[in-house]
C-alpha cells in the first residue's frame, strides 16, 4: 500500500515537473515553446500590444517569475526600465542574473547600431546596441539553439527531446527561410522610413534603406521641425512606405504621408502584436505589409 | 601583391608616354590613389594583427563600478503665508507649533530641496547592496544603505542595514518617486518626513501561487519620535501582507494591510494599522488611469493624569492620476483627518475649531524624457493651525526634478 502510495506521488509530480519558463516578450517565448514542447510551460511577461521598453510592472508578473525555472531576456537594455526591481522582489534564485536560469539572449545575436559613444543628450540610445533583433526571421535560428542548450543544462533528463525539437524545429525553420529570402528578393520597396528604429535588423537583412526616423531622437515625441525635415528628406529620396509600429501614435505618420504620397504600413514588432498566432505568420505579416 | 601593384603602375607609366591627352592623366592620377589607399589599409591590417588588446589597463576595475545615479530635486513656491509662519504651523493633534520639520519646499520663492546620490551593485553572488546618500543643502544624509540576499531559498530574501519599511504603499518610495509633490498629511503628522525609515532587518517571502501574495516581518530600531521612541533599545517591528490580481490584461489591483507595533516610552506601546488599495487601467501604450488610497489609523498608549488612555487618530489620502501619454499626467489628491480622539482642549480654549482637517491637491506634469519632469501643482490646505488661529494655506508650486546616470525603473 505504502509503495503504491509513494509510486503514485512519485508520478504525480514526475507528470507535473514540467520546466517553467519565463520569457519577457511573445517571440522568444514562441521559439521556446517550439524547443520546449510539452516539457516546458511558457509564461509571456510583456503583452506585444504595449511599448517592449515599458512594460507595466504589474505585480502579478512577480508571482509568475516566482515559479520561474528559467528566465529568457531579450537584453541589449531593453529590458532595463521595467525588469530589474522586479526580479530583485520576486525572490527566486535560479533565475537572478548570472544564475544557470537566466539566459539574455542578446548575448548570442550580433548586435548592429552599437554606438561608439553613449550619451542621453542622444536620447534613449541602448549602449550595447540596437536591442529589435526579433524583426530578422534568421535570428530565429540564434535563439532556437541558445534556448535548446540552455534548456537540456536544466532539465538534462530531456535533452534528447530538446535536441530532437531543436532539430527538426531548425529543419522547418530553414526551409521558411529559403522562401522567405526568396520571396523578399521581389518585394518592391528599397527605402523607408520608420518610428523608432525597431525594424533595422530586418531593414539590414534585406537591403532595405532606412532613410529616417519619426521621432527626432530614440524616445522623443516628434516636433513639428524635424518632421518637416523629414519629409523633405523623404521627397528627396523618393521615399514612398512609412513603417508605423502599433504602439506609437499614428497621427504624425498619417500627417507625413499626406504631406509625400506615401502609404503607413503598419508593422508588428512582436509576435501577436497585431493578431499574429504564430511565428511564420509574424514575420509574413511583416514582410507582407512592407513590401506590399 | 606589391608586385602586380608595380606592374600596373609600370603599364600607367607606359600608357602615359604614349599618349598625353588630359584624359588619361586623371586616369593616372585616379590609380595612384587607389594605389595609395589600398596600400595604406594593407598597412593598418598589418598593424592590427600585431596589436594585442587592452594593453595598459591590466588593473582596471571600472566594469566593476556600481551603477550611480545622481537626483536633483528644486522648486519654485508661491505660498499666500510667509516662511516663519509656516516653519511654525501645527497640525492639531498631531504636530504641535514648531514642531515641524519640513525638508521640502519649505521657502517662498526658490528651493533646492536636494541632491541625492543613489548607488547599486552586485556584491558578490549572494548580495546586492544599495545606497542612497541625501544630500540637504546643509546636511549630509545616509537616506537609505543596506544590503540585500539574491540567492537564498523558497524565495526568501533579507535586508539588512539602513532601509525605508515597506509598511504601507507610499512609505518606502522616495520623494521624487511620489506623484505628488508633498507627503501625505497622514504620513506627515503619524511619522515625519522620511516615514518609517530606520536601521533594522527585513524578511520578505513570495508564496509560490498563482495570484501575488507577499509577506514580510521587519524588526527596525524604532528612533522615529513622532510615533515612537527613544526607549534607550530597539523597540519597532513592522509586519505586511500584499496581495495583486490582474482583471483582464488591463486592470491591476494591488491591495496591502500593514502593523507596525512600537513602543513611545519604555513602557507604552504604538500601534499603527495600513489598509491600501492601488488599481491602475491601462488605457494604451503610455496612457493609463491610477487610484491609490491609503489608510492609516495610530493607537498610541500616554499617561493620562489618574492612568494610561489610548489616544486613536486616523486619517487617509486617496490620488487619482490620469497619465495622458509619455510627456503629459495630471492627478488630483484629496487629504483628510477622519479620527482625532485625543486631548485637543488647548485649541478649544483659545477657541480654535479643529474639525474638518483636510487638503485639495491638483497637478499637472510634464516629462520631456523619462529621465527629466517638470510638475506643476496647487494645494488648499486646511490642517493647519499658525499663530493660534487656523489658517488655511494655499499654495502654487513649480517643480523640477532629474535623475541623471544610471536608469531607475519605472515603478509599479
Amino acid at each position: 500500500m505504502k509503495k503504491i502510495a509513494l509510486l503514485t506521488v512519485l508520478l504525480t509530480t514526475l507528470a507535473f515537473a514540467r520546466v517553467n519558463v519565463d520569457a519577457t516578450y511573445s517571440t522568444l517565448g514562441a521559439v521556446a515553446k517550439k524547443i520546449g514542447g510539452d516539457n516546458v510551460k511558457v509564461t509571456v511577461l510583456g503583452s506585444s500590444k504595449y511599448d517592449p521598453h515599458f512594460i507595466v510592472p504589474k505585480p502579478s508578473l512577480l508571482s509568475k517569475l516566482r515559479r520561474a525555472d528559467l528566465l529568457i531576456i531579450n537584453g541589449g537594455g531593453l529590458e532595463l526600465g521595467w525588469l530589474p526591481p522586479l526580479l530583485r522582489n520576486a525572490n527566486n534564485a535560479k533565475i537572478r542574473n548570472g544564475a544557470k536560469g537566466f539566459l539574455d539572449m542578446s548575448h548570442f545575436v550580433p548586435m548592429i547600431d552599437v554606438p561608439t559613444s553613449v550619451s542621453r543628450a542622444f536620447g534613449d540610445v541602448h549602449a550595447q546596441g540596437n536591442p529589435h533583433y526579433t524583426t530578422d526571421p534568421h535570428v530565429v535560428l540564434i535563439m532556437a539553439k541558445a534556448i535548446g542548450q540552455k534548456l537540456a543544462q536544466i532539465d538534462p533528463e530531456n535533452e534528447a527531446a530538446y535536441e530532437k525539437n531543436l532539430a527538426n524545429f531548425t529543419k522547418e525553420w530553414q526551409a521558411y527561410l529559403t522562401k522567405y529570402d526568396a520571396d523578399m528578393q521581389m518585394c518592391q520597396t528599397k527605402k523607408v522610413v520608420q518610428y523608432h528604429e525597431l525594424f533595422n535588423y530586418f531593414l539590414k537583412r534585406y537591403n532595405i534603406q532606412a532613410v529616417g526616423n519619426i521621432e527626432p531622437l530614440p524616445g522623443i515625441a516628434p516636433s513639428s521641425k524635424h518632421t518637416i525635415a523629414l519629409i523633405q528628406t523623404m521627397r528627396e529620396n523618393g521615399v514612398k512606405t512609412i513603417l508605423q509600429d502599433v504602439y506609437h501614435e499614428r497621427k504624425t505618420a498619417k500627417f507625413i504621408a499626406s504631406k509625400t504620397g506615401a502609404r503607413v504600413a503598419v508593422i508588428p514588432h512582436d509576435l501577436g502584436a497585431d493578431g499574429s498566432k504564430t511565428l511564420q505568420e509574424f514575420y509574413n505579416k511583416i514582410a507582407n505589409r512592407i513590401c506590399k | 601583391m606589391k608586385k602586380s601593384l608595380c606592374l600596373s603602375l609600370l603599364a600607367c607609366a607606359s600608357l602615359f608616354a604614349n599618349a598625353e591627352t588630359n584624359a588619361t592623366q586623371v586616369e593616372l592620377q585616379k590609380q595612384k590613389a587607389a594605389i595609395e589607399k589600398l596600400q595604406m589599409q594593407l598597412d593598418m591590417l598589418a598593424q592590427e594583427s600585431q596589436k594585442s588588446r587592452n594593453t595598459s589597463a591590466s588593473f582596471s576595475q571600472n566594469a566593476y563600478l556600481p551603477d550611480i545615479a545622481l537626483i536633483l530635486n528644486m522648486s519654485a513656491v508661491a505660498r499666500d503665508v510667509n516662511n516663519t509662519a509656516y516653519e511654525n504651523m501645527a497640525i492639531p493633534g498631531f504636530i504641535d507649533a514648531g514642531d515641524v520639520e519640513l525638508p521640502f519646499n519649505k521657502n517662498r520663492g526658490f528651493n533646492l530641496n536636494y541632491a541625492e546620490v543613489a548607488m547599486r551593485s552586485s556584491v558578490d553572488p549572494y548580495f546586492d547592496a544599495f545606497a542612497i546618500f541625501h544630500l540637504h543643502p546643509a546636511a549630509f544624509e545616509i537616506e537609505e544603505a543596506y544590503v540585500q540576499t539574491t540567492s537564498l531559498p523558497y524565495a526568501l530574501r533579507v535586508k539588512a542595514g539602513k532601509f525605508k519599511s515597506d509598511f504601507g504603499r507610499i512609505n518606502a518610495k522616495h520623494q521624487h518617486a511620489w506623484y505628488f509633490d508633498d507627503q501625505p498629511i497622514i504620513y506627515k503628522a503619524l511619522f515625519g518626513p522620511d516615514s518609517i525609515s530606520d536601521a533594522g532587518v527585513q524578511l520578505q517571502w513570495v508564496a509560490p501561487t498563482d495570484t501575488y501574495i507577499m509577506a514580510g516581518v521587519e524588526a527596525m530600531q524604532g528612533s522615529n519620535d513622532r510615533s515612537f521612541g527613544n526607549v534607550e533599545r530597539n523597540n519597532l517591528y513592522v509586519g505586511y501582507v500584499k496581495s495583486s490580481v490582474d482583471v483582464g490584461d488591463d486592470l491591476s489591483i494591488l491591495g496591502g494591510v500593514s502593523l507596525a507595533h512600537g513602543k513611545n516610552t519604555t513602557t507604552n506601546a504604538t500601534d499603527v494599522y495600513g489598509v491600501d488599495l492601488t488599481m491602475r487601467e491601462q488605457l494604451g501604450a503610455y496612457s493609463s488611469l491610477m487610484w491609490q488610497s491609503e489608510y492609516l489609523q495610530r493607537n498610541m498608549v500616554v499617561d493620562g493624569s489618574i492612568k494610561t488612555q489610548t489616544n486613536k487618530q486616523a486619517g487617509l489620502y486617496s490620488e487619482l492620476v490620469y497619465q495622458y501619454n509619455n510627456n503629459y499626467s495630471g492627478g488630483v489628491r484629496y487629504d483628510v483627518i477622519t479620527k482625532n480622539d485625543v486631548d485637543l482642549s488647548d485649541y478649544a480654549n483659545q477657541g480654535i475649531n479643529t474639525d474638518n482637517l483636510d487638503k485639495y491637491t491638483a497637478m499637472l506634469e510634464y516629462k520631456p524624457f523619462p529621465m527629466s519632469r517638470l510638475r506643476l501643482s496647487y494645494s488648499y490646505d486646511r490642517t493647519k493651525v499658525i499663530a493660534s488661529e487656523r489658517k488655511d494655506i494655499n499654495t502654487v508650486m513649480l517643480s523640477l526634478n532629474i535623475a541623471a546616470g544610471a536608469h531607475g525603473a519605472h515603478d509599479y
